[in-house]
């Protein structure tokens, strides 16, 4: 009886199999023959019935017909998977992906936001101010007398007789200290104006950023240490520094700070002017003038302050040579960083 | 300032020490030398030569042809000047020199058909004069072949010094000596003064009166007589020109000498041609016209102060002498002015005139109070040596009130404070007496110190620590590793700013950033634009008023350079006065943090997978939603249209909160366009930032995602025309039960089939719940209500039953 239908099962498996399927259709089979309710499986239910003499032959039959299905079935399922893959390979993938625009920060405001991590790393705030200023914080609290040469150094636009357009973002400072008592760490990035003609090195508009800290205790070396820290973070990590006194009228002792030329390693280029060295900002401690205009006691109170062009770190660390084009905003320039 | 190397040998001993050393030495003291000449370097290779012969060029009139001999070979020149001759001595630059006038390199060349092979140079092609009428002769005596650094002792070296405005005493060789000799623990000489004085007393001759104290606080003055005016001696005219200044006759070129020896402006004027021989310092009273010895007349504001003999004016004091006193090939006698004027007083008549001379840059910045009458004797002994004159005994020199050094307390303990690092006290002694700054009284805590009144920039024990630190060197000062952390709130007012970039970024927007500086065309679009009093240029006269017409521009540009498919954001301040007086506080103008996003061109290009499509309102719609929705800004702002918009939009969308338009924007209007130049379709938004930043956001809460599954419905109904899509959102999701989630519309037809005037409109409603799967039953419920709801409230079809 049972050997019968072992032999009525294969036939039909036969049956079924040979047929044109899909993979589908082949899983299909393999439920209605190997499934937990399937025609072999039910065989194997139909053997715990017989008797212990038939028993063993009819186990090795049925083991056998389970052995054929599954082997025909795996092999059946490699065909149609291997033939699946052959009318994929029809499509090109090397065709252009679909493309997504992604836009970008203008250069000089990825320039800045580098400059800005750092000092951030550092505990510095990032404060801003106003563009049109008045002639008291960008001058006379920053101890830039009236009818004084120093003022020469930063030609202004003025709007009135009291108002102009910021020179420099320096004036952040004292409005920063009006309002806070000391401890003071800032940054204050922003745009400044200077009334000078413009050409391939300079423009009547650029950035700046300004950074102050002030508490007890402050010193030149902690000055230089901090300066020190940013230029090997921002430009590379060996490079050689000195830092050469100078004037500003807001600081005293006053420095500026200059990095080896990194484009001819110190040994002089046009870049450098032949010099070996690049200056790449302004700095000093805080002058006690500035402190009497925003009521902190000199006496008890040091800070340091320093400012550094963006324009001109941009064009160094990307060689640019012509600030004009920062302003231009050519989609060929804006596109490439 | 141009400094010459011989010239300071002069004050101090420099033996064995190399320009180059000099030139680092003094940079590291703050006295920045921007460029260094040697004029070994400069004349390398030119050589004197000797014009064998000369013919007249074949090809041309006004050049000759030259055969010029090294003393060994010949060469044939072209030379173009009017003066070359046969058996001239002549500087020659053969090929390879370098002009020094323009840095051109001479090469074999072909002039007019005939090959050149060097140059005969002028005295302003090699930069000793400005004379360039016609090439330069040297003595015959001069061998021909040897360099002309050797023939004519070019050996000296220039340095190009930047001075920073607090240093007045450095604008002379006698100041950059005086540096050195600190900097290299050397002595500094001060020529020694042998005046041999004839027995007439300057008072004899003339007299003096100072009428403004204030601003002319002392007048020195000495006498010359018998002077005769002629060329100067070669040393003169050399030391003169190497530093730029151009020769002009004995007399004015020691004047000048003086001043950039010893840093004291001087003038000399014709006494015979001072009515009454007298002076008188006073300012003026109106205004009036002078003419100065450039032969130009300058207008004179009220308050100038001015030098005048007896009867009129004479010199701009401390900015330019007059043309009725000047020193001229027949003058016999001088009076030599030496004087110390009020700095500020000095500067505002150099910039009321617009006039500033080496003298009124010295003036300005504050000349030594005590020096005057030694440079006066000074120049008097040189005109006597150089132009034979006779100097008047004694002097005139009125100094009612004598400025005496400052005395200033230094505490050592400050100079560690503000350095950071301890110097000692017997080198800060040491470094002060150096640069002239003598004890007065010291202890072990601190030590006062007399200031030379000419270092006027030192004025306060702070000022002292930056000489010490200048002197003893900022590279010996330490360079600390680690800093005290603050723990105070650190707060980053850009923030919101650089987010909005980041979004603009992730929307396929480029960041520009605009000149603010604009025409007046470009602010006309607003009002109250607030005007520049002293603009570069007309282009440059308005501060913008709105981001758009920059933004235009640079649309313009960019279509014009061929990339016309543009996504552009920029971040920054405009401006406008809030009525239309003017600027006298913070209160009288506004200046505001804008945002602009402006799209042109195509949205899609043709692309193996899709058709070109350019941008248009929705575009712009979606953009400036989706930009809200990341700045949690989705549900707070109402939305406006206008078909015919404002001035510069047409299709304007504004979005407001409760009444205070935030952001405006829309389809750029055609004539605004043509305006500037261009000619496609313009979609533009923008925000008043600072706004957007403001509104307080609420806290956003966490909504756990459903578990149950979604049913999803569609229906489409034909409505008329009239009828706006967000009508009909609205009243769906109003009129749907709780269990409708959300509704979209997913389908817009407009056409014949569904009749004139008439649009269909599909939409797809997602039902769902919390807390449970819904059955077919409700939702078909909710389903049918809607349905009907629709049709009855806007007399719509439902298609497709």
């Amino acid at each position: 009886m049972l050997a019968k239908k072992i032999v009525s099962v294969l036939e039909n498996f036969r049956k079924d199999s040979s047929a044109s399927i899909d993979l589908k259709i082949l899983e299909e089979i393999r439920i209605k023959y190997l499934g937990r309710n399937g025609l072999v499986t039910n065989l194997f239910e139909e053997l715990k019935s017989v008797s212990k003499e038939e028993k063993p032959a009819l186990g090795k039959s049925l083991n056998s017909l389970r052995d054929q299905i599954t082997s025909k079935i795996t092999e059946l399922k490699q065909n149609l998977t291997s033939l699946l893959e052959k009318e994929k390979s029809h499509i090109d993938l090397s065709l252009p992906g679909r493309h997504k625009q992604l836009g970008s920060n203008h250069l000089l405001t990825q320039t800045l936001n580098e400059i800005k991590s750092i000092f951030r790393s550092l505990g510095f705030s990032s404060i801003e101010g106003p563009e049109l200023e008045s002639d008291y914080y960008n001058f006379e609290a920053l101890n830039f007398p009236k009818d004084h040469p120093a003022r020469d150094m930063q030609d202004t636009f003025f709007i009135s007789k009291d108002f102009l357009l910021r020179t420099h973002t320096t004036p952040v400072q004292v409005r920063i200290m009006e309002k806070h008592q000391p401890p003071v760490r800032a940054i204050m990035p922003g745009r400044v104006y200077r009334n000078e003609a413009v050409s391939s090195r300079s423009y009547c508009m650029f950035h700046q950023v300004d950074g102050i800290y002030v508490d007890t205790d402050v010193t030149f070396a902690e000055l230089k240490g901090t300066l020190v820290a940013f230029a090997k973070q921002f430009y590379m990590e060996d490079l050689k520094y000195r830092f050469r006194p100078s004037f500003f009228p807001f600081t005293e002792p006053s420095a500026e700070m200059d990095i080896t030329c990194y484009l001819c390693h110190g040994k002089g280029c046009k870049v450098c002017k032949y010099s070996g060295w690049l200056e790449i900002l302004g700095c000093g401690m805080v002058d006690p003038n500035v402190f009497k205009m925003v009521g902190y006691d000199p006496e008890k109170y040091s800070g340091y302050a320093f400012g550094m062009g963006i324009e001109r770190t941009a064009m160094l660390k990307y060689g640019i040579t012509d600030i004009r084009i920062f302003f231009d905003n050519d989609f060929r320039f804006l596109k490439q960083f | 300032m141009k400094i010459l190397l011989s010239w300071l040998k002069n004050y101090v001993d420099l033996k064995g020490i190399s320009p180059e050393e000099i030139s680092v030495k003094l940079t590291m003291a703050g006295l920045e030398v921007e460029d260094t000449y040697s004029e070994r370097e400069v004349y390398k290779g030119f050589i004197v030569g000797l014009v064998k012969a000369k013919q007249k060029h074949p090809n041309a009139d006004k050049l000759s042809l030259c055969t010029v001999s090294d003393g060994e070979k010949d060469y044939q020149v072209i030379c173009g000047a009017p003066n070359v001759q046969e058996n001239q001595k002549i500087v020659f630059a053969p090929i390879g020199t370098v002009i020094p006038k323009g840095q051109f390199k001479i090469e074999k060349a072909k002039i007019r058909g005939v090959e050149s092979f060097g140059m005969i140079c002028s005295e302003a092609e090699l930069n000793i004069s400005d004379y360039h009428e016609g090439i330069m002769v040297l003595p015959d005596a001069m061998k021909a072949g040897v360099p002309i650094t050797e023939a004519l002792k070019l050996n000296d070296v220039v340095f190009e010094i930047g001075i920073t405005p607090n240093r007045p005493d450095a604008l002379s060789h006698i100041g950059v000596a005086r540096e050195l000799a600190a900097l290299y623990n050397k002595s500094l000489s001060h020529p020694k003064i042998k005046l041999k004085e004839s027995k007439n007393s300057v008072n004899k001759f003339a007299s003096i009166e100072v009428e403004d104290e204030i601003n002319c606080p002392r007048y020195s003055s000495l006498v010359v007589r018998k002077v005769e005016i002629k060329e100067s001696p070669q040393w003169l005219k050399d030391s003169l020109t190497k530093i730029g200044l151009r020769p002009i006759s004995n007399v004015v070129d020691i004047t000048n000498y003086v001043m950039h020896e010893t840093g004291q402006p001087l003038h000399a004027f014709d006494l015979d041609l001072l009515a009454g021989n007298k002076i008188i310092v006073k300012s003026t009273k109106e205004e009036s016209v002078f003419t100065t010895l450039d032969w130009k007349q300058r207008n004179l504001p009220i308050g100038t102060m001015m030098i005048c003999d007896a009867e009129k004016p004479v010199a701009i004091a401390g900015v330019m002498g007059g043309a009725n006193s000047e020193i001229n090939y027949s003058t016999k006698n001088l009076l030599i002015e030496s004087a110390y004027f009020n700095p500020s007083s000095i500067r505002r008549a150099s910039r009321a005139l617009g006039l500033s001379t080496d003298a009124s840059y010295r003036f300005e910045r504050g000349t030594d109070p005590n020096n005057t009458l030694y440079a006066a004797q000074r120049a008097a002994q040189l005109i006597s040596e150089i132009c034979n004159g006779e100097v008047a005994s004694g002097n005139f020199d009125v100094y009612p009130k004598k400025i005496f050094p400052i005395e200033i307390v230094l505490r050592y303990k400050t100079v560690e404070r503000i350095l950071g690092y301890e110097i000692d006290d017997q080198r800060i002694g040491e470094i002060l007496k150096s640069l002239g700054i003598y004890p007065k009284e010291q202890n072990k805590e601190e030590i006062k110190v007399a200031v030379p009144t000419f270092r006027p920039d030192i004025e306060r024990e702070i000022d002292l620590i930056e000489e010490i630190a200048r002197i003893h060197g900022y590279d010996n000062i330490p360079t600390i590793s680690k800093i005290a952390v603050t723990l105070h709130g650190r707060v980053d007012e850009s923030e919101f700013a650089d987010q909005v970039r980041d979004i603009a970024n992730s929307l396929g927007f480029f960041e520009m950033i605009n000149n603010p500086l604009v025409s007046e065309k470009l602010v006309s679009y607003r009002e109250n634009p607030i005007q520049i009093l002293n603009p570069q240029n007309i282009d440059m006269e308005f501060l913008r008023n709105s981001l758009l017409p920059t933004a235009l521009s640079v649309i313009s540009r960019n279509i014009n350079s061929g990339e016309k498919d543009l996504c552009l954001f920029e971040i920054g301040n405009i401006f406008y006065k809030n009525s239309t007086e003017e600027i006298k506080s913070f209160g009288d103008f506004t200046e505001s943090q804008k945002l602009i996003f402006i799209m042109t061109g195509r949205a899609n290009n043709k692309e193996w997978y899709s058709n070109e499509r350019f941008f248009d309102f929705f575009d712009l719609k979606g953009l400036i939603n989706s930009f809200l929705s990341k700045i949690s800004l989705d549900n707070f702002l109402n939305d406006s249209y206008y078909h015919s918009g404002n001035n510069l939009y047409e299709f304007l969308l504004t979005k407001s909160l409760v009444n205070k338009v935030l952001g405006e924007g829309g389809k750029v209007k055609k004539e605004v366009l043509s305006e500037f130049g261009i000619d496609q379709d313009v979609y533009s938004f923008e925000f008043d930032l600072q706004s957007l930043m403001k509104i307080e956001r609420i806290d956003k809460k966490f909504i756990e995602p459903g578990k149950f599954p979604k049913i999803f419905r569609d229906f489409a109904f034909i409505f008329d025309n009239s009828i706006l899509s967000e009508e009909i959102l609205v009243h769906i999701r109003s009129e749907g039960s709780v269990l409708l989630k959300s509704v979209k519309l997913f389908d817009l037809f407009e056409g014949e089939s569904v009749g004139k005037d008439k649009k269909s409109l599909a939409f797809s409603l997602e039902y769902g719940s919390e807390d449970r799967t819904l059955t077919e039953v409700e939702v078909e419920k909710d389903f049918t209500a809607l349905i009907k709801s629709v049709t009855q409230k806007f007399n719509a079809t439902l298609r497709g039953k």
